[in-house]
């Protein structure tokens, strides 16, 4: 398994919709793991990453979370540690969606640009992946050939799968 | 200056190589160059005295490719039918530009040779309209294949002439059946998430270019569940002073749009190659949908202030293929260290050759470039100058102070070796179609309903926005809930022209039907066409100023008969032309759709044709929609019924094959759709339907369970070969010009003398009459009820089918 | 007569530009498309203008959320649009258009600066168009609606337009100061679910107003029922009414005179 390492420079900024609201693309999600066979599975919720490279700080990464990719009312945000997190059994599961480098990301493009126009500098690359956080017992090789056949597709996806917190 | 190649790494020696060498260094590179091509790259090189650049080798494959060329359709074919063989030199000269040539229309303002075919539209105006395949990528990646297509045909309405508005987005595929349940191999996606992702792509493209997709159509078939095949079609309106273009020495070569990355390489020789696992990523892009807009928004600006002289898009081949194809007539000189770049590590070659989105190429007189960069600069778009059109001839590539190309244009554009095939065809045996017990008619028309290819569209329509730009005034979804099956979409670009006092409208239709083609494909493009133009016709378009465009998807033409079959293809669209006097203005191929399956056997798909019309609405208030309006109303049907249930959807749904396939009589037909034409200029019809799939009784049942009433037919008083007595052929039988026409009583008279003759010779018959009660209800040639079928019911079944298998 | 400057503004991403600069020029005004890049050059001057229109599209792809970028654009080059609303001119954002406003803070409270609602991805899960029927709240003084009848036509398209709420506690404020304008209903009236409510908006809400009534913010699209023929009944005899969107419009265009 390949947890990301960051360098200094890397943060990745998680924004979450907040458990409150109806989350449509993780119910759509949801759906197609089960028919991939994911049974077990509860409750699917989403979320996106953006992943920047350059000379932005901790601070400058927080800010341009809170001002300019995080809805004030739907989401809440966090920059993602380096660190694993601790693992908690089998019932919980996170999945992150990244295109390949090869593959241009067009939203990672206007992240860079509206990071730069809102007076932070100019990230030297940013990138957007899918987050999608599992609620349901399974196996991590069934969860990843479930992804590899409905969220992602291996040919341009990179996928990262972690059990996770609930 | 000819310093080539100073590095040995730039190089790729050929000379003195064999040809098992050349094809497996080719064939690690994917260059998908055959051996007569290799021998011919040899000797042009030997005569030079000096071995190619790699830059060089691949801008010939290229160039040379299937996809670029259309080999198939340009080369010699030795055609076998029956006893009899002949040599066809040049299929496309030979059958679709010899017709079109035939018929001669004067509004035909561009034919074959731009990005698009243009026809006028009124004075001032100018339609484009061109179709596209994405197939191979979308085999591997359905979202961002279908998703590239789209862009891919909206850059061609960008491209052609100095660019049009593109004002119209279609879309048709075929797939394998989303309930398919057998193996598939390694790789390959399931038909289900191969449907959501093309349609996911193709809305999301789309949605965000602002243009409206409001026609097409899916077929289902086993066959395609290796091979899908996504079309995206695009229509474009522009002035007609903005059809002609023109490169001229000392022009700079100018790029705009998105930066260069590795992204696509070798899209176009890999979409000439058999898909297989080793399909190489790069092939694969996602799409930029927005960078897109910039650019058309930044040049269809820079196009009215008049700042360039030509223009094309990068497509398959990128620079390579778009510099090469505008400076064929001249030459050109290209600086690559001028190329924005995404990623700094690219080779010079792969800069050259990228097929990175997004992009296109304008040839811009040196004095327009301060006001061609400003009006790029406020619509936030890249631009960078490459280089110049020369006078010399030759296509000169540097990077930084080394030469990558030196090449003769004539030699590049020209030098194509013709290789001859061989083609065979084998009349089917003609007799009775056999297998399958019969059902009650009720039983057969219920299944009929729900059959994946007739079932409602309405889970992919309304995913596309398809009334954006505000001119959709007939919408593909119609009737009292809006959720019945239009013929066509009518649209009113008033958004484009600006004149909202001007009514102008023009359609769009589609055939496809490659059942038809299992028995004959001559037949199968002769009913398209007709198809097409019926679905014109239904909607008030005139008939007799359809434009055509052809799209043949087709398996592997080195096997001899399925060449024979295109050839058979061919010629029935040129028949079709010539009877129907509708000329072809653009079309493509996509050769090599077959692959291997789960257990390594090829697998290719049906023969596929579909056919794009357009047409004015001269008066878009004019317009028909296909809902039944009111009871008590005349139902007439026109056109002939004959014995044609070979390829039918009732045959697919009792299990039976062969069995004569519809035939066209394009004379009588187009009597027919001009006589309807008329009559629907004078106001004279409610709604018109053609009858397709499932025949006379689906046609019925669905203008009755869209519009909310019934219907009572009589099927004694069809027109129709006398020699029929089974209630069940003159129900389902899928002969082609016919439509079913609500006329008001008071009407009636006058809609015949619109028929003139024809209405003696019982071409049109009044055959029933629209109810209060939602009923189809049918009396037999004996005079009795045969089908007594609720339409709420069929309605239900027909709506459910496709929900069911996608959720 | 005086015919008044509508500014149409545009950015990487619109969409509905031309179709609404065609339906203010039928009822009388002068539109002008302007590039936000125009306005932060200075270029051009928002109050030099009469009406304020923010067109349907996918600013920016809409990546990040619907209209987010272009949200945050508006908060820091049109500074002065709070002014421009105070002084009481027309200001209409039309899907996209309404998604800015939302989240540039101009609605439902001109005056507050903070964002009090939002949007998320409608409970279908899908991207949908299709033809609504709208309930018009004629206790709103929104000017676009003045004489129009309550009950109107008009379609919607979009992916990302259910209307939620910081709190429960805005609801109610939103019906006490009457700037729910408009709700999705069935044909005869009722709050009803999917599909009649297209996206699952919280209380149906289809548009919201400021409560002084000059800005007004709506998912469903005005400028595409500017003539008979964009209704998708008008081939049946049934429908004969005036095209509901041009009224709006032409309401605008009257006020500013």
């Amino acid at each position: 398994m390949s947890v990301k390492i960051q360098a200094a420079n890397v943060h990745v900024i998680e924004v979450k919709l907040r458990g409150e609201f109806n989350d449509a693309e993780g119910a759509a999600a949801f759906a197609l793991l089960k028919e991939q066979g994911l049974t077990a599975l509860k409750e699917v919720r989403t979320g996106r990453l953006y992943e920047v490279a350059g000379s932005l700080s901790a601070n400058q990464a927080h800010q341009a979370g809170k001002d300019l990719l995080c809805d004030a009312v739907t989401q809440e945000f966090r920059l993602v540690p380096a660190a694993p997190s601790p693992m908690n059994g089998m019932n919980f599961w996170r999945v992150e969606v990244w295109l390949k480098p090869t593959v241009s990301d067009a939203v990672g493009a206007t992240v860079a640009e509206a990071i730069a126009e809102g007076g932070l500098p100019r990230p030297a690359a940013a990138r957007c992946g899918m987050l999608y956080l599992l609620n349901g017992r399974a196996v991590k090789a069934q969860v990843e050939k479930a992804v590899a056949r409905s969220l992602a597709n291996p040919l341009i996806h990179r996928v990262v799968v972690t059990e996770a917190h609930p | 200056m000819s310093q080539l190649a100073e590095t040995s790494e730039d190089l790729f020696p050929i000379l003195g190589k064999p040809a098992k060498e050349l094809r497996a260094l080719g064939d690690a590179r994917h260059l998908s160059l055959s051996d007569p091509e290799w021998a011919a790259i040899q000797a042009h090189f030997k005569a030079l005295k000096r071995e190619p650049s790699l830059a060089e080798v691949e801008t010939i494959a290229q160039t040379w490719s299937e996809h670029c060329k259309h080999k198939t359709f340009t080369s010699p074919i030795r055609y076998t039918e029956g006893r009899k063989t002949r040599t066809i030199k040049n299929l496309f000269a030979e059958t679709i530009v010899a017709a079109t040539e035939a018929v001669k229309k004067p509004w035909c303002l561009s034919l074959f040779k731009d990005n698009a075919g243009v026809v006028a539209f009124g004075k001032k105006w100018a339609l484009a309209f061109k179709v596209e395949t994405h197939n191979h990528p979308s085999a591997l990646e359905p979202y961002g294949g279908a998703a590239t297509g789209v862009g891919g045909v909206v850059r061609d309405i960008l491209g052609v002439g100095l660019g049009a508005k593109p004002i119209l987005n279609t879309d048709t595929f075929c797939f394998g059946r989303p309930d398919y349940k057998g193996a598939l191999p390694e790789g390959a996606h399931h038909p289900t998430r191969t449907l959501r992702g093309v349609v996911a792509g193709v809305r999301d493209y789309g949605n965000r270019m602002g243009i409206p997709t409001a026609g097409g159509g899916i077929w289902f078939d086993d066959d395609y569940r290796l091979n899908p095949l996504v079309f995206c079609g695009t229509v474009g309106i522009m002035p007609q002073w903005a059809v002609k273009k023109e490169v001229k020495p000392g022009d700079l070569i100018v790029a705009v749009g998105g930066r260069t990355g590795r992204d696509g390489l070798h899209g176009a020789t890999f979409s000439s190659a058999n898909l297989g696992a080793d399909a190489p990523s790069s092939a694969v892009q996602i799409g930029h949908a927005i960078q897109e807009k910039r650019v058309l928004d930044a040049l269809l600006a820079a196009r009215d202030k008049k700042l360039y002289g030509s223009v094309t898009d990068c497509g398959a081949g990128g620079f390579s293929s778009a510099i090469g194809e505008l400076g064929a007539d001249c030459g050109a000189l290209v600086r690559l260290e001028n190329v924005p770049l995404k990623a700094t590590d690219l080779d010079s070659w792969e800069i050259w050759l990228s097929e990175s989105q997004e992009r296109m190429v304008l040839a811009v007189p040196p004095k327009s470039l301060k006001a061609l960069e400003a009006v790029f600069a406020s619509e936030g778009c890249e631009l960078a100058v490459l280089g110049e059109f020369t006078k010399t001839g030759r296509l000169v590539v540097m990077h930084h102070e080394r030469t990558i190309v030196d090449l003769d244009m004539k030699f590049l554009h020209k030098g194509l070796p013709r290789v001859e095939r061989e083609a065979v065809w084998t009349a089917p045996p003609a007799g009775k179609a056999a297998g399958g017990a019969a059902k009650k008619a009720g039983d057969a028309l219920r299944e009929m309903v729900g059959h994946l290819n007739v079932c409602s569209r309405e889970w992919v329509i309304r995913q596309y926005d398809h009334e954006v730009q505000g001119g959709t005034v007939v919408k593909p979804l119609q009737g009292v809930r809006h959720d019945g099956p239009g013929d066509a979409c009518v649209i009113w670009p008033h958004a484009a022209t600006g004149d909202m006092e001007d009514f102008s409208c023009f359609a769009v239709g589609h055939g496809l039907n490659p059942d038809y083609g299992r028995i004959d494909p001559y037949y199968m493009a002769l009913a398209a066409v007709d198809e097409a133009l019926r679905n014109l016709t239904c909607v008030g378009a005139d008939p007799a100023r359809a434009a055509l465009l052809d799209n043949f998807c087709w398996a592997s033409p080195e096997d001899p008969r399925q060449l024979g079959a295109l050839v058979r293809a061919a010629e029935g669209c040129a028949a079709a032309a010539k009877g129907f006097g509708a000329p072809f203005i653009s079309g493509k191929d996509s050769m090599f759709n077959q692959s291997k399956d789960e257990k390594g056997k090829e697998l290719p798909i049906p023969g596929t044709l579909l056919i794009s019309a357009m047409a004015p609405v001269p008066d878009g208030r004019k317009a028909v929609t296909m809902d039944f309006k009111g009871p008590g109303n005349a139902l007439y049907l026109i056109g002939r019924t004959n014995d044609e249930l070979g390829g039918s959807l009732y045959h697919r749904v009792l299990g039976r094959a062969g069995g004569e396939p519809p035939k066209v009589n394009p004379a009588s037909a187009i009597d027919g759709f001009k006589s309807l034409h008329a009559a629907m200029a004078r106001g004279h019809v409610l709604s018109a339907h053609d009858l397709s799939e499932g025949g006379l009784a689906l046609c019925a049942a669905e203008m009755g369970f869209t519009g909310e009433f019934g219907c009572l037919l009589d099927l004694d008083e069809v027109p129709r070969d006398p020699r029929i007595y089974s209630n069940e052929t003159l129900l389902f039988s899928e002969s082609p010009s016919r439509i079913l026409v609500e006329v008001k009583p008071e009407n009636e008279s006058a809609f015949l003398r619109q028929f003139g003759k024809s209405a003696k010779s019982a071409m049109v018959r009044r055959m029933g009459q629209t109810t209060a009660n939602p009923i189809l209800k049918v009396t037999g040639l004996e005079g009795s009820t045969i089908l007594e079928e609720p339409l709420k019911e069929l309605k239900e079944a027909w709506q459910a089918a496709l929900p069911k298998v996608l959720g | 007569m005086k015919k008044p400057k509508v500014l149409i503004l545009r950015a990487a991403g619109t969409n509905c530009e031309l179709e609404t600069a065609n339906a203010f020029k039928a009822v009388g005004g002068e539109p002008e498309l302007v590039h936000i890049s125009e306005l932060r050059t200075g270029k051009k001057k928002l109050m030099d203008f009469a009406i304020l229109s923010i067109p349907g599209g996918f600013s920016y792809g809409d990546d990040v959320g619907a209209g987010k970028v272009l949200a945050n654009q508006v908060r820091h080059t049109l500074t002065d649009l709070r002014q421009f609303v105070r002084l009481g001119r027309p200001v209409i954002g039309i899907c996209n258009g309404f998604q800015v406003l939302v989240k540039a803070g101009i609605l439902p409270h001109s005056n507050a600066c903070d964002q009090s609602a939002s949007f998320t991805v409608n409970d279908s899960g899908k991207f949908e168009t299709r033809w609504t029927h709208l309930r018009i709240n004629t206790q709103s003084s929104c000017l676009f609606f003045k004489g129009l009848p309550e009950m109107i036509e008009l379609p919607v398209a979009h992916g990302e337009g259910k209307l939620v709420l910081k709190s429960p506690r805005h609801l109610e404020d939103l019906k006490k100061t009457k700037s729910i304008a408009l709700q999705y209903v069935t044909e005869d009236g009722k709050l009803m679910g999917y599909p009649h409510n297209p996206n699952g908006s919280i209380f149906n809400i289809a548009g919201l107003t400021n409560p002084e009534g000059n800005v007004l913010g709506l998912m469903p699209h005005p400028e595409r029922f500017v003539s008979l023929h964009h209704h998708p009944n008008w081939t049946r005899q049934t429908y004969r009414k005036a095209p509901i969107g041009l009224e709006m419009f032409k309401n605008a265009v009257d006020y500013a005179r």
